[in-house]
């Protein structure tokens, strides 16, 4: 009918490609990482006692991230001038890449998953080692001393917390058999993996929160400690591609452990298993949120030394307990 | 579809390889090799080896290349090379290469190749794991222990004295 | 379906920028990196021949693992290296550095 055109109408109205457009990728994700913004400085409102954003709209300030979106769209964008404007620019336009690249490997219903690959764990934990990098060239190429400290600070604490990340993840490979995220989803009808990996669940929460540099994590980019640390110089448009990938990452990682810990999108059926997931997702946010008003922010070398010693050595026991689980105790 | 993949990944390898070690600047030229791991690692994905692909992009660009981010930044910036003295030791190099590439490529065209076909039921992790743990678990030990060898060359030599 | 020549010829392409950025350049830094890219340039020769079977040959795909868990210690070995050498002598340019004492 459309004669040339009809290739690009069917692509355009593949699943596929609204999936990836729409829901759950492009769109929703921009949306959810505004929303979550507000949800964040609600929930840390109310442990503080205080209302939080409440002006923006009827509902609560609920439209108050886009209220800043607008806000600074129109503030001067200027890229400092000794600096290396490729990669400051660059930088942290490909961290929100990254943040969106990771929403698209997770299973949010037996038929909303962009990318369904055989080794789905391993790819997100390969994509999560990516950013250690940009953090780096974003410090470094804003040529000034307290960016640059704040982004080695950001590089030694996401480098440390890669490996208790990955191997706490081998736990539950060990237990469902598989690397596909849809098949350890799949794997959990039995039982959730949240109670035989208890403690690997644990290491996980702690060392996705660190990965984040979210607080009780956030030394290097901390306000009152380097000022605001590898972000520094940041301004107006480009703020908000800094701070942007923090909050995907924060829906990524909420996924992901929900998928490999919570069962995922399963659950009773009277519901649909896409509003499971997204309810599961929302209490391991509001959980990570919560963490952020309770705990004081945790020094440096307190950090590291936690990250290679002991979260590591948990992270091997945890195998070993595992192990004995899968294969039983072994006979003498 | 495959084919326009594989020549923008192999396009984007070249291109940032010939960039990696031309650029001025040591910084551009590891990002630059950064995109070029990214190239091989989608090679890798189009020949159906995709666990090994996640692997290099975690190792390589995750980890070699922030070490030579980080070592590049505390070295200090130097320069490039000074081109001075080196043109013909360099118009030697590129001949030599040349004659590699010839060569090789002559060699490629006269052994027939065959095209492939869609990978099977083989392609799936099942067969990597199995033989890399049952068959090759030994040198698996072999390599942690280098691996621990490597942790503590490294550590031993980038220790500085602190005075006490 | 690519014939393999093509991932052949990539490979070798690869391998000859790596040989001539290992004779050429005189930054110590520079010649790591082409280190790296025959590294990338072998491995990828590697998979390319294991794809000639299908299954694909598994044996290949272990070597590359290994290779490339090799090639990452390599480096950092390297880099500590070149770290030392630049805190003794100020700079890293290979050509002048021939003496191996100190």
């Amino acid at each position: 009918m459309l004669g040339p055109l009809q290739p690009l109408v069917d692509m355009v109205t593949s699943p596929l490609f609204l999936m990836i457009v729409l829901f759950p990728g492009l769109t929703s994700i921009a949306i959810i990482g505004a929303l979550l913004g507000w949800l964040e400085r609600k929930v840390t409102a109310r442990v503080q006692l205080r209302i939080g954003p409440l002006y923006a709209s009827p509902a609560g300030g609920i439209l108050q991230m886009f209220a800043d979106l607008i806000k600074l769209s129109f503030k001067e964008l200027f890229v400092p001038e000794n600096s290396d404007a490729f990669f400051f620019i660059m930088a942290p336009t490909t961290g929100l890449v990254i943040g969106a690249a990771l929403v698209g490997l997770i299973p949010f219903a037996p038929g909303i998953q962009i990318a369904n690959i055989e080794v789905g764990l391993p790819a997100f934990l390969a994509i999560i080692t990516l950013s250690p990098s940009l953090v780096l060239l974003a410090g470094w190429s804003a040529n000034s001393k307290f960016p640059f400290i704040g982004g080695l600070r950001a590089l030694f604490q996401q480098t440390a917390y890669e490996i208790p990340l990955w191997l706490s993840a081998l736990g539950v490979i060990m237990m469902a058999g598989t690397l596909n995220l849809a098949q350890i989803v799949a794997a959990q009808s039995t039982g959730w993996f949240i109670i035989p990996q208890a403690l690997g669940a644990f290491i996980f929460l702690v060392t996705s929160v660190a990965e984040m540099e979210r607080l009780p994590f956030d030394l290097p980019e901390a306000e009152s400690e380097i000022m605001m640390g590898w972000q520094a110089e940041y301004t107006g448009v480009l703020f908000l591609a800094a701070q942007g990938p923090g909050f995907v990452k924060l829906y990524a990682f909420s996924a992901l452990f929900t998928t490999i810990y919570l069962g995922g999108f399963l659950g009773p059926s009277f519901l649909p298993p896409l509003f499971w997931m997204l309810m599961k997702t929302l209490v391991i946010i509001v959980l990570i949120m919560l963490l952020r008003s309770t705990f004081p922010r945790v020094r440096l070398d307190q950090l590291l030394r936690a990250g290679w010693t002991t979260l590591l050595t948990l992270a091997i026991v945890n195998i070993g307990i595992t192990y004995l689980l899968v294969v039983g105790l072994p006979t003498f | 579809m495959t084919d326009l993949l594989f020549l923008a990944f192999a396009a984007v390898t070249i291109g940032a390889a010939i960039l990696a070690i031309e650029a001025r600047d040591l910084v551009y030229g590891a990002a630059a090799l950064g995109i070029a791991f990214l190239g091989v690692a989608g090679l890798f994905f189009l020949l159906d080896a995709a666990y090994v692909g996640w692997f290099q992009i975690a190792v390589y660009i995750g980890a070699v290349v922030v070490l030579i981010l980080f070592t590049v930044m505390l070295v200090g910036p130097k320069m490039g090379e000074t081109p001075l003295g080196l043109k013909r030791v360099s118009l030697l190099a590129a001949i030599l290469v040349s004659l590699l590439l010839g060569m090789t490529g002559a060699l490629a065209n006269a052994t027939a190749f065959p095209g492939q076909d869609s990978c099977g039921s083989g392609c799936d992790l099942y067969l990597l794991s199995t033989s890399l743990l049952k068959n090759y678990g030994v040198q698996l030990e072999f390599m942690s222990l280098v691996m621990a060898a490597a942790v503590i060359g490294a550590l031993v030599l980038s220790k500085t004295d602190r005075g006490q | 379906m690519e014939p393999l020549s093509s991932f052949f010829a990539v490979s070798v392409i690869l391998l000859g920028i790596g040989i001539y950025g290992l004779t050429t350049k005189r930054n110590a830094i520079r010649i790591l990196f082409s280190v790296e890219l025959i590294y990338n340039a072998a491995n990828l020769n590697i998979i390319a021949f294991a794809r000639l079977r299908n299954p694909p040959i598994v044996t290949g795909q272990v070597l590359v693992l290994f290779t490339i868990a090799l090639a990452a210690m390599e480096a950092a070995v390297g880099l500590s290296i070149i770290i030392l050498i630049s805190r003794l002598n100020a700079e890293i340019d290979l050509s002048k550095l021939s003496k191996l004492k100190g």
